[in-house]
């Protein structure tokens, strides 16, 4: 799995690729640490080669969601694989964690 | 014992024949007609003479070879003692004559004889004695050859108890020719001294001591034999004996061989001493090993070691952990502060530790020392711990001299410090396979108590047919199902799945269930069970924990299902009057995953009616995750169609196709993740 962090204006992107798992949350953890630690308050996770999430990979964007509402920060998802939009889904997580087909859309829902 | 008895046996036989010699001597002495034929009773002599040299032998023989090898100044010591006491004895007597002022004592052939066999006795004894101890010596870390040929000269030198019964003329070339294998034999034995470089230096001077007395009492008796040969008249005589001349020459010349080699021996003994020292130590090092002493030990046992093997003046030892952090500091005979200052200055002059020894002939001569000038150390070896080309340590060795380390000392102490570097990483993987197999065994209880979670019936009236598959992974995963009596005719049905895995799971499917069976019994509808649920795991549930749960309350009476789906994968109705299946996948969120008060927001309860021979399927994850080789997921489409396929079987048989199914398309009879499947048939 690799991650990606880029400042792109006032938007902060974060890119996983490959699967997220027990071992690889870690990383994604450390990620979204990072974007905090630099006041970043417009984030946007880039989905689109994320293959596969195990329940610790959502434990990750879960264990932030108060973090987010305090602070005024947002958090949205964008091109998830059908696949893993379906794990948010019958989570019910797509109710908690804001999820847009594309950047732009997710730019927009921002705003 | 059976040996003990036989020397014994052989002393008191040996006595016995110096007892009859005597008794023969009187006789033939004192008695004008003899009782026995002169002819006969010289005969007699020669034999009772030959038994008592005989048995002596045999008995110091038994006596000395069951003593231990390798105490041999002890040895030295016994043949130096037995010497001296006989001296003693013989001075004695020659003594109390001399001072009896009485001539006819002395020259009374009777007197003279009976003093002159007293002095037999006590050489015999200290020969036999001197002649197995040398044996021992000899034969010290023997090989086949030396075995042989000392055998040779010791049956040779018994044979010649024989001669006895003959006069010999020494001088005479056949007898030289005669005995000249016994010189020879003798010789060549007489140079096995591997006894020798084992002794300390100390034990060396003492060896020398004890030969130059040995040789002193040998030439005193020999004196004193032939003292009596010249002016006596002998009924024996030892001078003509080739047997007591031969072990007297043997013995002298071992004794003078020895005392030359040792002389010799003496200015490199230190040497010696010293690399027999580094055995010890290699030996001590190689027994750390064993199990029951911890890594700690190795340190002291290292550091102190080098110390006394290049006698240098201090000392520390860095060890560092698997990430490289310092794990352990040793020092001797230097304060913290100043390996501190010594540190900072080789820093400053660039010297790091790399995977290669390093030697510094004068740390004076660099610049930056001012402040270590005091500490008077010059020469420093800087050794690293290596082990799989990573660096676990540094030893320093200090000394007060310019170069003082030689490269004989770099290359033992460099070869010492690679095995005590072994044994350290050693000692790291059997403290890392204990760890590991605390946390199998710890694994393993965390299974069985997940294990003991699970109802171990599931019957619950005979409207309803149930079944249940459940497979846990390879480590412990958090599959969770319960039913529970509401009334004779409703029931409470519950599938789960707590987030991650190993012994935090097995713990939070334990609060699971105590969160149910608590709830439960409330009788709340579906949807208010999970949102009090949620707000019971919420604050005892890790952050990046949850649960996802279904909550299904059949009632068989009405036909009817209640229930709530918490984030769990939907279960599968089949419906028997359409002959179609459905998800039953209505709103709702994961358990924890919403810690404030909004989870009601998130939860809806829905109701459903059912007819006989519809059938509900209950799932995990486990089981639509699992994957073949290519990735592909088995899925939710293909389950769906396995419960249409198979909704006119038996619950049981249709746990068996799906799960048949599954295996077969991910070619595994193996789940990844745990699995769970409950089957429920109506009538």
């Amino acid at each position: 799995m690799r991650i990606t962090s880029v400042k792109e204006n006032e938007f902060y992107f974060i890119a996983i690729e490959g699967d997220l798992d027990a071992s690889s949350s870690i990383q994604l953890d450390q990620a979204i640490e990072e974007a905090l630690s630099k006041n970043e308050t417009k984030i946007i996770v880039d989905c689109s080669q994320l293959e596969y999430i195990s329940s610790a990979g959502l434990g990750v964007f879960m264990s932030y969601i108060q973090d987010f509402q305090a602070n005024n920060i947002s958090l949205i998802l964008c091109h998830l694989s059908e696949k893993v939009l379906n794990v948010f889904q019958i989570l019910g997580l797509d109710e908690l964690i804001k999820i847009a087909a594309t950047k732009e859309e997710a730019k927009n829902l921002i705003g | 014992m059976i040996l003990k008895n036989l020397r014994n046996l052989y002393f008191i036989l040996a006595f016995v024949s110096w007892v009859l010699i005597l008794v023969d001597d009187i006789t033939v002495i004192r008695l004008t007609s003899p009782i026995i034929p002169l002819y006969f009773s010289g005969i007699l002599i020669n034999v009772l003479l030959s038994t008592f040299f005989l048995f002596t032998f045999l008995g110091f023989k038994i006596e000395i070879g069951s003593k231990r090898t390798g105490h041999f100044n002890d040895l030295l010591w016994q043949v130096f003692i037995t010497g001296a006491i006989t001296v003693l004895i013989s001075l004695t007597i020659k003594s109390a004559g001399l001072f009896s002022h009485n001539s006819m004592f002395l020259n009374d052939p009777l007197i003279s004889n009976i003093l002159y066999h007293v002095n037999i006795g006590i050489i015999t004894i200290f020969l036999a004695n001197g002649f197995y101890v040398w044996k021992k010596m000899i034969l010290y870390q023997k090989t086949k050859r030396t075995d042989v040929v000392w055998h040779l000269f010791e049956y040779l030198v018994l044979i010649s108890i024989v001669s006895n019964f003959f006069f010999f003329d020494i001088s005479d070339p056949y007898f030289l020719l005669f005995t000249s294998p016994l010189t020879i034999l003798g010789l060549i034995s007489a140079f096995n001294l591997k006894w020798v470089a084992f002794l300390t230096y100390k034990q060396k001077w003492r060896s020398i001591l004890l030969l130059s007395l040995i040789v002193i009492i040998s030439l005193s008796f020999l004196e004193r034999i032939y003292e009596h040969h010249i002016t006596s008249n002998l009924v024996i005589d030892l001078a003509d004996n080739v047997f007591i001349q031969a072990i007297f020459g043997f013995m002298l010349m071992n004794c003078i061989v020895a005392l030359l080699v040792l002389l010799f021996n003496l200015p490199t003994s230190s040497v010696f001493e010293q690399k027999f020292g580094e055995v010890m130590l290699f030996q001590k090092l190689h027994q750390s090993l064993q199990v029951g002493e911890k890594e700690e030990d190795m340190y002291e046992l290292l550091i102190s070691s080098s110390m006394t093997t290049v006698m240098a003046d201090a000392a520390w030892l860095e060890i560092r952990d698997n990430k490289g952090g310092l794990k352990a500091f040793q020092n001797s005979n230097i304060d913290e502060f100043d390996v501190f200052e010594i540190k900072k200055a080789l820093r400053k002059n660039q010297v790091n530790i790399s995977s290669e020894p390093q030697y510094i002939k004068d740390i004076l001569s660099y610049p930056h020392t001012e402040k270590i000038k005091h500490l008077d150390y010059k020469s420093f070896l800087l050794i690293p711990l290596t082990s799989n080309n990573q660096l676990i340590g540094t030893l320093v060795l200090l000394k007060n001299l310019n170069d003082g380390f030689d490269k004989e000392m770099v290359d033992i102490i460099f070869t010492f410090v690679s095995q005590a570097s072994i044994s350290i990483k050693n000692f790291r993987l059997m403290s890392d396979a204990i760890q590991t197999e605390r946390y199998q065994e710890e694994l393993k209880i965390a299974k069985d108590v997940q294990q003991s979670l699970l109802p171990s019936s599931l019957y619950l009236n005979n409207t309803v047919q149930l079944s249940v598959y459940s497979k846990g992974a390879k480590e412990v995963g958090g599959d969770y199902y319960d039913v529970f009596e509401l009334s004779p005719t409703r029931f409470a049905i519950v599938i789960g799945d707590v987030s991650g895995h190993g012994t935090s799971a097995a713990f939070n499917m334990a609060q699971m269930k105590g969160v149910f069976q608590s709830l439960v019994s409330l009788d709340l509808p579906a949807d208010e069970f999970m949102v009090l649920a949620n707000n019971a795991l919420g604050r005892c549930l890790e952050k990046k924990n949850f649960i996802t749960l279904s909550l299904f309350i059949l009632n068989t009476e009405t036909q009817t299902i209640e229930y709530a789906r918490a984030g769990h994968c939907p279960a599968i109705h089949y419906n028997s009057l359409t002959n179609s299946c459905e998800f039953l996948d209505g709103k709702g969120l994961g358990l924890g995953l919403s810690r404030n008060n909004t989870y009601d927001k998130y939860i809806n309860k829905y109701e459903l009616s059912y007819s006989p021979d519809d059938v509900l399927i209950l799932y995990t994850d486990g089981l639509v995750e699992a994957h073949n080789p290519s990735r592909d997921e088995y899925g939710y489409e293909r389950l769906k169609q396995m419960g249409l396929e198979t909704a006119k079987d038996q619950p049981k048989q249709i746990i068996d196709s799906i799960i048949e199914h599954v295996q077969h398309f991910s070619g595994s009879t193996q789940f990844e993740d745990d699995c769970t499947l409950l089957v429920l048939k109506f009538s």
